[in-house]
Protein backbone atom coordinates (compact mmCIF):
# COMPACT_ATOMS: atom_id res chain seq x y z
CA UNK A 1 0.00 0.00 0.00
CA UNK A 2 3.13 2.24 0.91
CA UNK A 3 4.45 1.92 -2.27
CA UNK A 4 1.04 2.64 -4.28
CA UNK A 5 0.42 5.55 -2.65
CA UNK A 6 4.46 6.96 -3.18
CA UNK A 7 3.31 6.34 -6.94
CA UNK A 8 0.11 8.09 -6.82
CA UNK A 9 1.68 11.47 -5.06
CA UNK A 10 4.45 11.00 -7.51
CA UNK A 11 2.04 10.79 -10.87
CA UNK A 12 0.13 13.82 -9.21
CA UNK A 13 3.76 15.53 -8.51
CA UNK A 14 4.95 14.80 -12.23
CA UNK A 15 1.48 15.66 -13.79
CA UNK A 16 2.10 19.04 -15.79
CA UNK A 17 0.03 21.88 -16.67
CA UNK A 18 -0.32 21.58 -20.69
CA UNK A 19 -3.78 22.78 -22.16
CA UNK A 20 -4.57 23.43 -24.93
CA UNK A 21 -7.00 26.28 -24.20
CA UNK A 22 -4.48 28.76 -26.30
CA UNK A 23 -4.34 26.83 -29.69
CA UNK A 24 -8.30 28.00 -29.73
CA UNK A 25 -7.35 31.20 -30.89
CA UNK A 26 -5.38 31.84 -34.63
CA UNK A 27 -3.74 34.98 -34.47
CA UNK A 28 -0.71 33.41 -36.71
CA UNK A 29 -1.22 36.12 -39.43
CA UNK A 30 0.16 39.15 -38.14
CA UNK A 31 -0.53 42.61 -39.91
CA UNK A 32 0.67 46.39 -39.77
CA UNK A 33 -2.27 47.96 -41.32
CA UNK A 34 -6.26 46.92 -41.76
CA UNK A 35 -6.17 46.88 -45.94
CA UNK A 36 -10.17 46.06 -45.91
CA UNK A 37 -11.16 45.94 -49.71
CA UNK A 38 -7.35 46.01 -50.52
CA UNK A 39 -6.70 42.98 -48.31
CA UNK A 40 -5.21 40.51 -50.54
CA UNK A 41 -4.30 37.23 -48.14
CA UNK A 42 -6.67 34.32 -47.64
CA UNK A 43 -10.37 34.49 -48.03
CA UNK A 44 -13.37 32.54 -47.75
CA UNK A 45 -15.28 34.99 -50.57
CA UNK A 46 -14.20 38.31 -51.68
CA UNK A 47 -17.70 40.52 -53.00
CA UNK A 48 -17.83 42.19 -55.94
CA UNK A 49 -18.35 45.62 -56.69
CA UNK A 50 -22.30 46.29 -56.27
CA UNK A 51 -20.92 45.93 -52.65
CA UNK A 52 -18.63 49.03 -52.07
CA UNK A 53 -19.20 50.65 -49.56
CA UNK A 54 -18.32 54.11 -49.29
CA UNK A 55 -15.19 55.18 -47.23
CA UNK A 56 -17.55 57.57 -45.07
CA UNK A 57 -19.51 54.79 -43.86
CA UNK A 58 -16.33 52.83 -42.67
CA UNK A 59 -14.54 53.70 -39.07
CA UNK A 60 -12.16 52.01 -37.81
CA UNK A 61 -11.19 52.83 -34.11
CA UNK A 62 -9.78 52.17 -30.56
CA UNK A 63 -11.78 50.36 -27.86
CA UNK A 64 -10.73 49.84 -24.38
CA UNK A 65 -11.78 46.96 -23.06
CA UNK A 66 -11.38 45.31 -19.30
CA UNK A 67 -11.94 41.68 -17.72
CA UNK A 68 -12.94 41.55 -14.42
CA UNK A 69 -9.90 40.35 -13.15
CA UNK A 70 -8.29 42.83 -14.70
CA UNK A 71 -6.89 46.57 -13.28
CA UNK A 72 -5.89 47.84 -16.56
CA UNK A 73 -7.21 48.39 -20.01
CA UNK A 74 -6.92 46.80 -23.25
CA UNK A 75 -7.06 48.53 -26.84
CA UNK A 76 -8.59 46.60 -29.38
CA UNK A 77 -9.63 47.50 -32.82
CA UNK A 78 -13.64 48.17 -34.13
CA UNK A 79 -14.62 48.90 -37.46
CA UNK A 80 -18.29 50.19 -37.90
CA UNK A 81 -19.94 50.15 -41.15
CA UNK A 82 -23.00 52.72 -41.53
CA UNK A 83 -23.43 56.03 -40.13
CA UNK A 84 -22.84 56.76 -36.90
CA UNK A 85 -25.39 59.57 -36.17
CA UNK A 86 -28.04 56.64 -37.54
CA UNK A 87 -27.28 54.14 -34.33
CA UNK A 88 -29.64 56.01 -32.26
CA UNK A 89 -32.57 54.99 -34.66
CA UNK A 90 -31.07 52.25 -37.03
CA UNK A 91 -30.93 48.16 -36.03
CA UNK A 92 -27.50 47.09 -35.36
CA UNK A 93 -25.79 44.27 -36.03
CA UNK A 94 -22.95 42.74 -33.70
CA UNK A 95 -20.70 40.60 -35.81
CA UNK A 96 -18.95 38.51 -33.82
CA UNK A 97 -15.98 36.63 -36.07
CA UNK A 98 -14.15 33.24 -35.42
CA UNK A 99 -11.10 31.88 -34.30
CA UNK A 100 -8.47 32.86 -37.06
CA UNK A 101 -6.27 36.26 -37.47
CA UNK A 102 -8.04 39.78 -38.07
CA UNK A 103 -10.77 41.47 -39.37
CA UNK A 104 -9.52 42.01 -42.53
CA UNK A 105 -10.48 37.82 -43.05
CA UNK A 106 -13.47 38.80 -42.24
CA UNK A 107 -13.95 41.85 -43.72
CA UNK A 108 -16.07 40.27 -46.66
CA UNK A 109 -18.59 38.74 -44.08
CA UNK A 110 -19.06 41.88 -42.50
CA UNK A 111 -19.51 43.93 -45.98
CA UNK A 112 -22.15 41.25 -46.92
CA UNK A 113 -23.94 41.53 -43.48
CA UNK A 114 -24.02 45.49 -43.95
CA UNK A 115 -26.16 44.69 -47.08
CA UNK A 116 -28.86 42.92 -45.14
CA UNK A 117 -31.91 44.32 -46.52
CA UNK A 118 -30.30 46.59 -48.56
CA UNK A 119 -27.00 48.56 -48.50
CA UNK A 120 -26.25 50.08 -45.36
CA UNK A 121 -30.17 49.38 -44.14
CA UNK A 122 -28.52 48.35 -40.82
CA UNK A 123 -25.65 49.43 -39.11
CA UNK A 124 -22.61 46.46 -38.62
CA UNK A 125 -19.59 46.57 -36.14
CA UNK A 126 -17.13 44.01 -35.92
CA UNK A 127 -14.19 43.63 -33.53
CA UNK A 128 -10.72 42.15 -33.43
CA UNK A 129 -10.97 40.41 -29.99
CA UNK A 130 -7.74 41.24 -27.86
CA UNK A 131 -4.26 39.39 -29.59
CA UNK A 132 -6.74 38.88 -32.97
CA UNK A 133 -5.15 41.65 -35.45
CA UNK A 134 -4.05 44.97 -34.78
CA UNK A 135 -5.80 44.48 -31.33
CA UNK A 136 -3.15 44.37 -27.97
CA UNK A 137 -2.93 41.97 -25.71
CA UNK A 138 -3.37 38.10 -25.41
CA UNK A 139 -6.51 35.84 -26.26
CA UNK A 140 -8.41 34.45 -23.63
CA UNK A 141 -11.99 33.65 -23.03
CA UNK A 142 -12.47 36.14 -20.31
CA UNK A 143 -11.19 38.40 -23.25
CA UNK A 144 -13.40 37.25 -25.58
CA UNK A 145 -16.66 38.17 -23.57
CA UNK A 146 -14.96 41.82 -22.30
CA UNK A 147 -13.86 42.42 -25.78
CA UNK A 148 -17.58 42.15 -27.03
CA UNK A 149 -18.85 43.82 -24.22
CA UNK A 150 -16.78 46.66 -24.57
CA UNK A 151 -18.20 46.72 -28.41
CA UNK A 152 -21.61 46.93 -26.92
CA UNK A 153 -21.05 49.43 -24.20
CA UNK A 154 -19.90 51.60 -27.21
CA UNK A 155 -22.91 51.02 -29.46
CA UNK A 156 -25.20 51.72 -25.96
CA UNK A 157 -22.99 55.64 -25.81
CA UNK A 158 -23.98 56.21 -29.46
CA UNK A 159 -27.94 55.45 -28.84
CA UNK A 160 -28.35 52.01 -29.73
CA UNK A 161 -31.17 50.73 -27.38
CA UNK A 162 -31.54 46.18 -26.84
CA UNK A 163 -34.46 46.44 -29.08
CA UNK A 164 -32.41 47.42 -31.79
CA UNK A 165 -29.41 44.82 -31.55
CA UNK A 166 -28.83 41.51 -33.22
CA UNK A 167 -25.78 39.89 -32.04
CA UNK A 168 -24.35 37.69 -34.95
CA UNK A 169 -21.49 34.78 -34.37
CA UNK A 170 -19.50 32.89 -36.34
CA UNK A 171 -17.70 29.91 -35.07
CA UNK A 172 -15.79 30.84 -31.99
CA UNK A 173 -17.44 34.60 -32.12
CA UNK A 174 -20.58 32.12 -31.12
CA UNK A 175 -19.30 31.84 -27.62
CA UNK A 176 -19.57 35.65 -26.72
CA UNK A 177 -22.94 35.74 -28.83
CA UNK A 178 -24.63 33.23 -26.20
CA UNK A 179 -22.82 34.21 -23.31
CA UNK A 180 -23.71 38.22 -23.79
CA UNK A 181 -27.51 37.11 -24.68
CA UNK A 182 -27.48 34.92 -21.99
CA UNK A 183 -25.89 36.54 -19.13
CA UNK A 184 -26.01 40.43 -20.52
CA UNK A 185 -23.68 43.21 -19.26
CA UNK A 186 -24.16 46.14 -21.20
CA UNK A 187 -27.02 45.40 -23.39
CA UNK A 188 -29.51 42.90 -23.87
CA UNK A 189 -29.82 41.63 -27.51
CA UNK A 190 -33.29 41.77 -28.94
CA UNK A 191 -32.17 38.51 -31.45
CA UNK A 192 -29.05 36.36 -31.75
CA UNK A 193 -27.97 34.71 -35.19
CA UNK A 194 -25.25 31.92 -35.11
CA UNK A 195 -23.68 30.86 -37.99
CA UNK A 196 -21.74 27.63 -37.48
CA UNK A 197 -21.94 27.59 -33.84
CA UNK A 198 -19.31 25.58 -31.50
CA UNK A 199 -21.77 23.19 -28.84
CA UNK A 200 -18.85 22.58 -26.13
CA UNK A 201 -15.12 21.56 -25.66
CA UNK A 202 -16.98 18.26 -24.44
CA UNK A 203 -18.72 17.17 -27.85
CA UNK A 204 -14.89 18.41 -29.48
CA UNK A 205 -13.44 15.62 -26.75
CA UNK A 206 -16.58 13.13 -27.62
CA UNK A 207 -16.43 13.59 -31.47
CA UNK A 208 -12.75 13.28 -31.40
CA UNK A 209 -12.67 9.56 -29.52
CA UNK A 210 -15.67 8.16 -30.30
CA UNK A 211 -16.36 7.82 -26.41
CA UNK A 212 -18.07 9.94 -23.65
CA UNK A 213 -14.62 11.53 -22.54
CA UNK A 214 -14.84 15.18 -21.20
CA UNK A 215 -13.11 18.07 -22.70
CA UNK A 216 -11.94 18.70 -19.22
CA UNK A 217 -9.06 16.09 -20.24
CA UNK A 218 -7.52 18.54 -22.55
CA UNK A 219 -8.84 22.07 -22.26
CA UNK A 220 -10.24 24.67 -19.42
CA UNK A 221 -12.33 26.18 -21.77
CA UNK A 222 -15.89 27.07 -20.66
CA UNK A 223 -17.45 27.85 -23.75
CA UNK A 224 -20.68 25.53 -23.51
CA UNK A 225 -22.87 27.24 -26.32
CA UNK A 226 -25.30 23.86 -26.10
CA UNK A 227 -26.15 24.38 -22.30
CA UNK A 228 -25.58 28.62 -22.38
CA UNK A 229 -28.46 28.52 -25.18
CA UNK A 230 -31.29 26.41 -22.82
CA UNK A 231 -32.06 29.47 -20.86
CA UNK A 232 -31.98 32.18 -23.80
CA UNK A 233 -35.35 33.66 -24.62
CA UNK A 234 -34.76 35.44 -27.75
CA UNK A 235 -35.98 34.71 -30.97
CA UNK A 236 -32.62 32.69 -32.54
CA UNK A 237 -31.93 32.29 -36.35
CA UNK A 238 -29.44 29.02 -36.53
CA UNK A 239 -27.45 28.64 -39.74
CA UNK A 240 -25.36 25.64 -40.46
CA UNK A 241 -24.09 23.85 -43.18
CA UNK A 242 -24.90 20.50 -43.81
CA UNK A 243 -20.75 19.39 -44.82
CA UNK A 244 -19.15 21.33 -42.10
CA UNK A 245 -15.75 19.08 -41.20
CA UNK A 246 -14.35 21.41 -38.80
CA UNK A 247 -18.20 21.86 -36.34
CA UNK A 248 -20.09 18.86 -37.15
CA UNK A 249 -23.59 19.90 -37.96
CA UNK A 250 -25.25 16.63 -36.08
CA UNK A 251 -22.99 16.99 -32.87
CA UNK A 252 -22.62 20.66 -32.64
CA UNK A 253 -24.82 22.65 -34.44
CA UNK A 254 -28.60 20.51 -33.99
CA UNK A 255 -27.67 20.06 -30.03
CA UNK A 256 -27.46 23.97 -29.70
CA UNK A 257 -30.44 24.13 -31.91
CA UNK A 258 -32.02 21.46 -29.66
CA UNK A 259 -31.36 23.04 -26.60
CA UNK A 260 -32.88 26.57 -26.97
CA UNK A 261 -36.22 26.64 -25.57
CA UNK A 262 -36.90 30.19 -26.07
CA UNK A 263 -39.78 32.01 -27.94
CA UNK A 264 -38.70 31.58 -31.95
CA UNK A 265 -36.16 29.52 -33.31
CA UNK A 266 -35.64 28.65 -36.93
CA UNK A 267 -33.04 26.67 -38.76
CA UNK A 268 -31.24 26.61 -42.33
CA UNK A 269 -29.08 23.67 -42.92
CA UNK A 270 -26.73 23.97 -45.71
CA UNK A 271 -26.92 21.56 -48.12
CA UNK A 272 -23.13 21.06 -49.11
CA UNK A 273 -21.76 23.58 -47.22
CA UNK A 274 -18.13 23.62 -45.35
CA UNK A 275 -17.68 25.24 -42.17
CA UNK A 276 -16.89 28.69 -44.08
CA UNK A 277 -18.64 28.25 -46.74
CA UNK A 278 -22.40 29.08 -45.87
CA UNK A 279 -23.08 32.90 -47.40
CA UNK A 280 -21.46 31.35 -50.92
CA UNK A 281 -23.52 27.97 -51.06
CA UNK A 282 -26.37 29.89 -49.75
CA UNK A 283 -25.85 32.79 -52.55
CA UNK A 284 -25.18 36.25 -51.52
CA UNK A 285 -29.16 36.81 -52.39
CA UNK A 286 -31.17 34.12 -50.26
CA UNK A 287 -28.50 34.78 -47.26
CA UNK A 288 -28.92 38.50 -46.86
CA UNK A 289 -32.81 37.75 -47.63
CA UNK A 290 -32.71 34.92 -44.57
CA UNK A 291 -31.39 37.29 -42.17
CA UNK A 292 -33.66 40.65 -43.17
CA UNK A 293 -36.35 38.63 -42.93
CA UNK A 294 -35.65 37.09 -39.65
CA UNK A 295 -34.56 40.39 -38.48
CA UNK A 296 -37.68 41.91 -39.57
CA UNK A 297 -39.87 39.23 -38.15
CA UNK B 1 -34.69 47.11 -52.43
CA UNK B 2 -30.84 46.33 -53.99
CA UNK B 3 -30.64 43.28 -56.19
CA UNK B 4 -27.84 41.20 -56.22
CA UNK B 5 -27.74 39.51 -59.14
CA UNK B 6 -24.76 38.43 -61.42
CA UNK B 7 -22.19 38.33 -58.78
CA UNK B 8 -18.80 37.70 -59.70
CA UNK B 9 -17.53 36.03 -57.03
CA UNK B 10 -14.30 34.96 -56.24
CA UNK B 11 -13.85 31.81 -53.97
CA UNK B 12 -10.38 31.03 -52.54
CA UNK B 13 -11.35 27.50 -50.48
CA UNK B 14 -9.33 27.34 -47.55
CA UNK B 15 -8.92 24.56 -45.14
CA UNK B 16 -6.21 26.32 -43.29
CA UNK B 17 -9.23 27.20 -40.77
CA UNK B 18 -10.25 23.46 -39.68
CA UNK B 19 -6.12 22.43 -39.71
CA UNK B 20 -5.18 25.18 -37.52
CA UNK B 21 -7.65 24.69 -35.03
CA UNK B 22 -7.19 20.71 -35.51
CA UNK B 23 -3.91 21.08 -33.48
CA UNK B 24 -6.00 21.40 -30.73
CA UNK B 25 -7.83 18.08 -30.36
CA UNK B 26 -4.81 15.73 -31.54
CA UNK B 27 -4.16 14.48 -28.27
CA UNK B 28 -8.33 13.80 -26.84
CA UNK B 29 -7.75 9.84 -28.64
CA UNK B 30 -6.75 8.01 -25.50
CA UNK B 31 -7.49 4.83 -26.61
CA UNK B 32 -5.22 4.67 -29.97
CA UNK B 33 -2.20 5.71 -27.30
CA UNK B 34 -0.57 2.51 -26.99
CA UNK B 35 0.32 -0.90 -28.48
CA UNK B 36 -0.89 -3.96 -27.24
CA UNK B 37 0.62 -4.65 -23.83
CA UNK B 38 1.55 -8.24 -24.31
CA UNK B 39 1.22 -10.57 -27.32
CA UNK B 40 2.76 -13.38 -25.45
CA UNK B 41 2.72 -14.21 -21.72
CA UNK B 42 6.16 -13.35 -19.84
CA UNK B 43 7.30 -16.41 -17.82
CA UNK B 44 6.58 -17.29 -14.14
CA UNK B 45 8.20 -14.84 -11.96
CA UNK B 46 9.86 -12.80 -15.26
CA UNK B 47 9.43 -9.18 -15.09
CA UNK B 48 9.53 -6.61 -18.01
CA UNK B 49 9.53 -2.71 -18.51
CA UNK B 50 8.40 -1.22 -21.32
CA UNK B 51 8.24 1.43 -23.20
CA UNK B 52 6.12 3.30 -26.26
CA UNK B 53 5.60 5.66 -28.80
CA UNK B 54 3.64 6.62 -31.59
CA UNK B 55 -0.08 7.19 -32.36
CA UNK B 56 -3.01 7.49 -35.26
CA UNK B 57 -1.17 9.24 -38.11
CA UNK B 58 -2.91 12.80 -38.94
CA UNK B 59 -2.16 15.05 -42.17
CA UNK B 60 -0.54 17.54 -40.26
CA UNK B 61 0.26 20.55 -43.19
CA UNK B 62 1.64 19.13 -46.07
CA UNK B 63 3.11 16.30 -44.18
CA UNK B 64 1.65 12.85 -42.61
CA UNK B 65 2.68 12.31 -38.99
CA UNK B 66 1.76 9.88 -35.89
CA UNK B 67 0.72 11.33 -32.96
CA UNK B 68 3.25 11.50 -30.54
CA UNK B 69 1.67 9.24 -27.79
CA UNK B 70 3.88 8.01 -25.05
CA UNK B 71 3.45 5.33 -21.95
CA UNK B 72 5.56 3.08 -19.81
CA UNK B 73 4.47 -0.29 -18.26
CA UNK B 74 5.33 -3.23 -15.77
CA UNK B 75 4.51 -6.79 -16.57
CA UNK B 76 4.89 -9.81 -14.32
CA UNK B 77 4.66 -13.12 -15.08
CA UNK B 78 2.40 -14.63 -12.74
CA UNK B 79 2.39 -17.80 -14.37
CA UNK B 80 3.58 -19.59 -17.39
CA UNK B 81 0.33 -18.32 -19.06
CA UNK B 82 -0.67 -15.62 -17.45
CA UNK B 83 0.93 -11.94 -17.31
CA UNK B 84 -0.41 -8.63 -15.39
CA UNK B 85 0.62 -5.46 -16.43
CA UNK B 86 0.02 -1.88 -15.53
CA UNK B 87 0.95 1.17 -17.52
CA UNK B 88 1.38 4.75 -17.21
CA UNK B 89 0.17 7.41 -19.97
CA UNK B 90 3.34 10.09 -20.15
CA UNK B 91 1.28 12.16 -22.81
CA UNK B 92 -1.90 12.09 -21.08
CA UNK B 93 0.16 13.00 -17.72
CA UNK B 94 1.35 16.55 -19.66
CA UNK B 95 -2.04 17.65 -19.91
CA UNK B 96 -2.98 17.19 -15.94
CA UNK B 97 -4.65 13.47 -16.62
CA UNK B 98 -3.49 10.30 -14.68
CA UNK B 99 -4.19 7.06 -16.99
CA UNK B 100 -3.20 4.07 -16.00
CA UNK B 101 -4.19 0.72 -17.61
CA UNK B 102 -4.73 -2.36 -15.51
CA UNK B 103 -4.86 -6.02 -16.98
CA UNK B 104 -3.66 -9.17 -17.85
CA UNK B 105 -1.87 -11.27 -20.77
CA UNK B 106 -3.79 -14.39 -20.64
CA UNK B 107 -2.57 -17.57 -22.98
CA UNK B 108 -5.93 -19.25 -24.21
CA UNK B 109 -4.08 -21.71 -26.83
CA UNK B 110 -0.60 -22.75 -27.99
CA UNK B 111 0.81 -24.92 -29.94
CA UNK B 112 4.51 -25.70 -30.09
CA UNK B 113 4.42 -28.00 -33.40
CA UNK B 114 3.17 -25.30 -35.47
CA UNK B 115 4.72 -22.40 -33.15
CA UNK B 116 1.46 -20.42 -32.94
CA UNK B 117 -0.59 -19.25 -30.21
CA UNK B 118 -3.58 -17.66 -29.09
CA UNK B 119 -3.57 -14.52 -26.13
CA UNK B 120 -6.22 -12.51 -24.89
CA UNK B 121 -5.76 -9.09 -22.97
CA UNK B 122 -8.52 -7.69 -21.09
CA UNK B 123 -7.72 -4.52 -19.24
CA UNK B 124 -9.79 -1.75 -17.77
CA UNK B 125 -8.31 1.55 -18.78
CA UNK B 126 -8.89 4.73 -16.09
CA UNK B 127 -8.22 8.59 -16.78
CA UNK B 128 -8.94 11.18 -14.04
CA UNK B 129 -7.91 14.90 -14.59
CA UNK B 130 -6.71 16.92 -11.64
CA UNK B 131 -8.68 19.78 -13.00
CA UNK B 132 -12.23 19.29 -12.93
CA UNK B 133 -11.48 15.94 -11.32
CA UNK B 134 -13.44 13.89 -14.17
CA UNK B 135 -12.97 10.23 -14.03
CA UNK B 136 -13.33 8.17 -16.37
CA UNK B 137 -12.71 4.03 -17.01
CA UNK B 138 -13.23 1.98 -20.14
CA UNK B 139 -12.98 -2.26 -20.80
CA UNK B 140 -10.55 -3.01 -23.26
CA UNK B 141 -9.95 -6.77 -24.82
CA UNK B 142 -7.58 -7.67 -26.80
CA UNK B 143 -7.25 -10.55 -28.59
CA UNK B 144 -4.14 -11.79 -30.33
CA UNK B 145 -3.06 -14.66 -32.68
CA UNK B 146 0.65 -15.26 -33.10
CA UNK B 147 3.07 -17.12 -35.19
CA UNK B 148 6.81 -17.85 -33.92
CA UNK B 149 9.50 -17.34 -36.61
CA UNK B 150 13.25 -16.72 -36.99
CA UNK B 151 13.52 -19.75 -34.56
CA UNK B 152 11.52 -18.15 -32.05
CA UNK B 153 13.77 -14.99 -32.04
CA UNK B 154 10.56 -12.85 -33.09
CA UNK B 155 6.97 -13.84 -33.91
CA UNK B 156 4.62 -11.98 -36.08
CA UNK B 157 0.59 -11.41 -34.87
CA UNK B 158 -2.38 -10.12 -35.75
CA UNK B 159 -5.05 -8.93 -33.18
CA UNK B 160 -8.02 -6.85 -32.03
CA UNK B 161 -7.85 -3.78 -29.92
CA UNK B 162 -11.42 -3.63 -28.87
CA UNK B 163 -12.53 -0.78 -26.46
CA UNK B 164 -16.02 -0.04 -24.59
CA UNK B 165 -18.18 2.59 -23.72
CA UNK B 166 -21.11 1.48 -21.35
CA UNK B 167 -22.20 4.96 -21.42
CA UNK B 168 -25.71 5.62 -22.80
CA UNK B 169 -24.96 9.11 -23.20
CA UNK B 170 -22.43 11.49 -24.42
CA UNK B 171 -21.74 15.19 -23.92
CA UNK B 172 -25.51 17.19 -23.28
CA UNK B 173 -27.43 14.21 -22.65
CA UNK B 174 -27.03 13.18 -26.52
CA UNK B 175 -27.16 9.32 -26.74
CA UNK B 176 -23.73 7.65 -27.41
CA UNK B 177 -24.72 5.22 -29.94
CA UNK B 178 -20.69 3.77 -30.39
CA UNK B 179 -20.44 1.10 -27.61
CA UNK B 180 -17.48 -0.93 -29.09
CA UNK B 181 -14.53 0.66 -30.49
CA UNK B 182 -12.71 -2.16 -32.84
CA UNK B 183 -9.30 -1.69 -33.50
CA UNK B 184 -7.66 -4.53 -35.62
CA UNK B 185 -3.84 -4.21 -35.44
CA UNK B 186 -1.24 -6.31 -37.16
CA UNK B 187 2.82 -6.31 -35.53
CA UNK B 188 6.33 -7.91 -35.56
CA UNK B 189 8.26 -8.72 -32.43
CA UNK B 190 12.00 -9.22 -32.58
CA UNK B 191 13.25 -10.49 -28.94
CA UNK B 192 16.86 -11.24 -27.72
CA UNK B 193 17.46 -12.60 -24.70
CA UNK B 194 16.54 -9.31 -22.66
CA UNK B 195 15.36 -7.08 -25.07
CA UNK B 196 11.99 -7.03 -27.03
CA UNK B 197 11.64 -4.42 -29.61
CA UNK B 198 8.07 -4.31 -31.48
CA UNK B 199 6.49 -2.66 -34.49
CA UNK B 200 2.80 -2.26 -34.49
CA UNK B 201 0.29 -0.63 -37.17
CA UNK B 202 -3.64 -0.43 -36.04
CA UNK B 203 -6.71 0.54 -37.88
CA UNK B 204 -7.81 2.74 -35.23
CA UNK B 205 -12.29 3.13 -34.63
CA UNK B 206 -12.82 1.21 -37.89
CA UNK B 207 -16.52 1.46 -37.46
CA UNK B 208 -16.34 5.35 -37.00
CA UNK B 209 -16.67 7.59 -39.79
CA UNK B 210 -13.62 10.09 -39.85
CA UNK B 211 -14.92 12.81 -41.32
CA UNK B 212 -17.01 14.94 -40.39
CA UNK B 213 -14.17 15.51 -37.35
CA UNK B 214 -12.09 17.90 -35.43
CA UNK B 215 -8.51 15.79 -36.28
CA UNK B 216 -7.69 15.05 -39.98
CA UNK B 217 -6.74 11.58 -39.37
CA UNK B 218 -5.31 9.06 -41.71
CA UNK B 219 -8.05 6.41 -42.59
CA UNK B 220 -9.06 3.92 -44.69
CA UNK B 221 -12.07 5.08 -47.28
CA UNK B 222 -12.88 7.67 -44.46
CA UNK B 223 -12.96 5.45 -41.89
CA UNK B 224 -11.15 4.89 -38.62
CA UNK B 225 -7.37 6.29 -38.38
CA UNK B 226 -3.91 4.35 -39.17
CA UNK B 227 -1.83 4.14 -36.10
CA UNK B 228 2.03 3.38 -35.70
CA UNK B 229 3.71 1.99 -32.65
CA UNK B 230 7.06 1.12 -31.37
CA UNK B 231 7.52 -0.97 -28.13
CA UNK B 232 10.63 -1.67 -26.44
CA UNK B 233 10.68 -4.04 -24.09
CA UNK B 234 13.60 -4.90 -21.54
CA UNK B 235 13.18 -8.53 -19.52
CA UNK B 236 14.95 -9.14 -16.25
Amino acid sequence: MKIIGIFIIALVLLSSCLRLDDNLYNVTDKIKEYKLDNYTGENDFVLDNSYFIHDSLIHLFDLSSRTPSESSSTTIKAIYIGSLSKIKTDTVIMYCHGNKWHMDFYWQRAKLLAHTAGKNHYGVLMIDYRGYGLSDGKATEEGLYADVDAALQWLKLNGLSDQRLVMYGFSMGTAPVCELTNKPISMTPAKFILEAPFASADVMANDGSGLNMPGSFFTNLKIDNAEEVKTISQPFCWIHGTNDNFLNIKTHGEVVYKNYNGSYKEAHRVDGADHGEIPLKMGFDNYLNTLSTFIRK
Amino acid sequence: MMHFRNLKIEQIKTTWFKKSISILFVCIVFQNCAPTRFVKPLAKKENAIAANLGGPLIHFGKAVTPIPFTSIMYGRGLTNSTTAFGSVHLTALLFGNIQTDLGVCQQLYKNDSLKFGITINPAINMVYDKWNKNFRAWPQLDANVYKDILKQKAFVYVGLTNWFEFSSTRAHGEPQTNHALINPHVGMSYNTKKWGYTFECKFLQMNKKNVPNVVDYVGINQHGAVGVYLNFVRRF
